[in-house]
């Protein structure tokens, strides 16, 4: 008969609604995740809407480094997510600081105040890197629902 | 048995309007983005997002919004169910009223601010489209001699050619209800807007799924009294219909969002006048 | 009336940055506006001390990924300023070549956002369509579609052949071509105008005393262009800077689309003139003594301070970015406007956090 567990698992591997929250970058990834939205780049082919709010949004994509002014406001924005989520760090500066990770101000990469999936490298990285990310990200959505096994081998592990 | 007849033309109406009302959605959204160079979702895509939001662990900030949107599904259910069951047209405006109430009152139960100011601008736009709608309720009344659906059925010229401008006024109603540019304010699909999401922002998860379930139904049921103004064949029906989704579409593409006194002034006070133009015309033809 | 007040920010979808404006609202027309910044600031001045001269380029690069090349090329001209080289004409024309490109596609972005902000979402899409064609030129020339890093003390780092130059002149006369219907729909347009004619008004004697800088303060009449002070190859290129008069947001979308045709015609004034020769000097040493330079951004007036001592590492570097200056007549603009305008006054002067910041 009807399965509507499986039914509402593909709904979420096919519509990761996306919220954008630009956390202190320098508008290098936020302008190509704003790309990925435009018409060569195109990603509501994938059911890709950037929704502005959290609540209802399934992915979060963080890029620029976490300083210790907006680290509440990203855990806030995080906190008000339902489940299931998934989170991408875009950008040299989301994975560790990039550039920037000895000045004052900066607390590091995105992993230190919440969870991250996904990592996206690159000071930007291009739209069709973004896109992949997202897809990657559906992959750890997959995992989590227990759709799928985790690969045997492990992504480099960053410090 | 006539009453078991229409009910059971009410329940087999609402259940294709579900999904003719989903794949409205998708061809809207594919349309749209074709007009913008893009390729756009698949057909199916509002059936995905429906299924996604269902499955969402609950965030409801109070039992309030749960309750109001069950009760804005259910109205609008309601109504699409009297509209295929051929009921009195008054009646289902009122319960397409009472759905689109519960829904403004789910977003101010929230202490949130993006919520309340686009509570109260749904709330303006309530203002705007309800009164063309009753107009052309009243408009079509006149000419068939009563509320009720069935009558406009028995008719043999379409009532296109009687009520032009009526049409139109309802073509205003229906562009303020599909929450399209010029009059997104109070939500708007794209959610690049100064209120976030307006009177969606609090609804999540299942909440919003049964809010975006009940905006198909809207959609279906403003379709439906679209196509009451082509009801002696069935491919003027359609063609009419198309022509006006297109349309629809099309306003949208091209313009930007205006704010809710332009709204007001502009939509409201043209389509009243417009809608009384051809209601005197009625009259003096009777 | 009941006061009520609205967050406007960090993570907001109209603004790509992440700014906080505490609105105080009355019955949706705001009465003040009071602004939290320090989301973006990084300390990337303080790493000056921490980096050689050569590498803080790359730092430099970063404060905005939008501006990133003319950052470089007004640091690159202050450390040259400092250890007297002299950029040859090549590298000279080549810089121009680049920086107007990124003028474009600044100015594209911000079109295409501004537009998205007022609810145009399809003339958004239309102008990022034409603005990728300019990624790619980024792309084909320089490796990389936005943080080109072409400039280097001393000069540009690579060429640009003469047939990929002609290749350039073909894209813009399509870009060119592609852009015409969309000014015209911008300015033109009868929503458009409703939603920016008369909105934000900057009067020409506020705009000056309150210290607006690039087209914020064009839109309101006054004629003041840092290209005009003839740094890298402009001295050799004919241009007058573009001012309206009305000094609300339609005057400042139409000096910024105006500006849009005024680059593509820089461009090819620059690719017609483009001298051959060498494409940097060798550096040799360090740099010592103090220098300011300034140069003209997309959003204005960019001025840097450097202060070096003789060791690699420069002692002080101090950046003063456009948006620093154009919020204060932001925050005057602000009082007396509904909220539907909110975001289409603050996207007005074009405001990058990122720059502000640091």
């Amino acid at each position: 008969m009807i399965n509507l567990k499986e039914w509402i698992n593909k709904g979420r591997l096919k519509s990761p609604w996306v919220v954008h929250f630009d956390c202190g970058s320098c508008n290098g990834c936020d302008i190509e995740i704003l790309a990925c939205l435009t018409p060569v780049h195109d990603v509501e082919r994938f059911g890709i809407i950037n929704v502005g709010n959290p609540k209802h949004a399934d992915v979060l994509l963080v890029s620029g480094t976490v300083n210790h002014r907006n680290k509440i406001a990203l855990k806030n924005i995080y906190d008000q997510m339902a489940e299931p989520k998934a989170v991408i760090a875009i950008g040299a500066c989301g994975l560790s600081g990039g550039v920037f990770h000895d000045c004052y101000n900066v607390v590091g990469g995105v992993n230190k105040v919440i969870p991250v999936d996904v990592y996206v490298p690159g000071c930007p990285p291009r739209p069709e890197a973004i896109i992949d990310g997202v897809v990657v990200a559906l992959e750890q959505i997959k995992i989590k629902l227990g759709l799928a096994e985790a690969p045997a081998v492990h992504a480099v592990h960053m410090e | 048995m006539m009453i078991l007849g229409k009910l059971l033309l009410g329940v087999i109406g609402l259940a294709l309007a579900t999904f003719i009302g989903g794949f409205i959605s998708g061809l809207d959204r594919k349309i749209t983005a074709r007009m913008q160079s893009r390729f756009g979702p698949p057909l199916a895509q509002p059936f995905y997002d429906v299924l996604k939001l269902w499955g969402k662990a609950p965030m409801a900030v109070n039992a309030w919004l749960v309750l109001c949107a069950y009760l804005t599904l259910m109205a609008s259910a309601l109504s699409v169910f009297l509209f295929f069951a051929q009921s009195d047209l008054l009646l289902i405006f009122f319960v397409m009223t009472i759905g689109a109430v519960f829904q403004v009152m789910g977003a101010l139960s929230v202490n949130s601010p993006f919520s309340h100011v686009g509570a109260q601008r749904e709330l303006l736009q309530m203002f705007t489209y309800e009164p063309l709608i009753i107009l052309v309720i009243i408009g079509i009344a006149m000419h068939t001699g009563s509320f009720s659906i069935a009558s406009i059925y028995a008719l043999d010229t379409p009532l296109l050619y009687s009520m032009p401008f009526l049409y139109v006024a309802l073509g205003i109603a229906f562009t303020i209800k599909l929450r399209k540019s010029p009059f997104d304010i109070s939500a708007s699909h794209h959610g690049h807007q100064e209120i976030v999401r307006g009177v969606l922002t609090e609804y999540t998860g299942r909440q919003l799924a049964m809010l975006e379930v009940a905006h198909w139904l809207d959609v279906v049921l403003l379709l439906g009294l679209c196509s009451l103004f082509w009801s002696t064949s069935a491919i003027g029906l359609f063609l009419l219909l198309a022509v006006t989704y297109f349309a629809e579409l099309f306003v949208d593409n091209v313009s930007a969002r205006l704010t809710w006194g332009w709204m007001i002034k502009r939509a409201l006070g043209p389509g009243v006048a417009l809608a009384m133009v051809n209601l005197l015309w009625l009259y003096a033809i009777k | 009336m009941a006061k009520t007040l609205i967050p406007f920010g960090p993570q907001h979808p109209v603004l790509p940055e992440p700014l906080h404006l505490k609105l105080v609202m009355e019955d949706e027309i705001v009465v003040e506006a009071i602004p939290a910044l320090g989301y973006i600031h990084r300390g990337l001045e303080g790493l000056a001390t921490r980096r050689d001269f050569n590498q803080m380029v790359y730092v430099v690069e970063r404060v905005c990924g939008i501006c990133s090349c003319i950052h470089a090329m007004c640091y690159c001209q202050a450390i040259e300023g400092l250890m007297g080289l002299k950029v040859p004409p090549r590298a000279q024309y080549l810089r121009v070549i680049w920086s107007e490109l990124h003028r474009m596609h600044s100015h594209l972005l911000w079109l295409g956002l501004f537009a998205d902000g007022f609810g145009f979402e399809s003339l958004f899409m239309a102008l990022w369509r034409v603005r990728e064609r300019i990624m790619d030129i980024n792309e084909a020339t320089a490796g990389n579609r936005v943080i080109i890093s072409t400039n280097i003390v001393g000069g540009v780092r690579t060429d640009i052949n003469t047939g990929y130059l002609q290749e350039i002149l073909r894209t813009l006369k399509t870009v060119e071509a592609e852009l015409k219907p969309l000014y015209d729909t911008m300015m033109n347009d009868y929503t458009v105008k409703l939603r920016t004619v008369g909105k934000g008004v900057l009067t020409k004697e506020q705009a000056w005393q309150l210290g607006a800088g690039g087209p914020t303060l064009r839109g309101s009449g006054w004629a003041h262009d840092m290209r005009t002070l003839g740094y890298e190859a402009f001295h050799e290129l004919d241009f007058e800077p573009v001012v309206e008069t009305d000094g609300d947001a339609y005057a400042r979308t139409k000096v910024r689309f105006r500006e849009v045709f005024q680059s593509i015609d820089l461009v090819r004034q620059a690719i017609a003139k483009l001298p051959d020769g060498i494409l940097a000097v060798p550096v040799k040493g360090n740099p010592t003594g103090e220098i300011t330079t300034r140069v003209e951004q997309p959003r204005g007036e960019l001025f840097y301070y450097v202060y070096c001592n003789g060791t690699p590492n420069p002692e002080r570097v101090r950046i003063r970015t456009p948006t620093f200056a154009n919020i204060p007549p932001l925050l005057a603009m602000l009082p007396g406007v509904e909220l539907a305008d909110v975001p289409v006054i603050v996207l007005s002067i074009d405001p990058c956090i990122s720059c502000t910041e640091r």
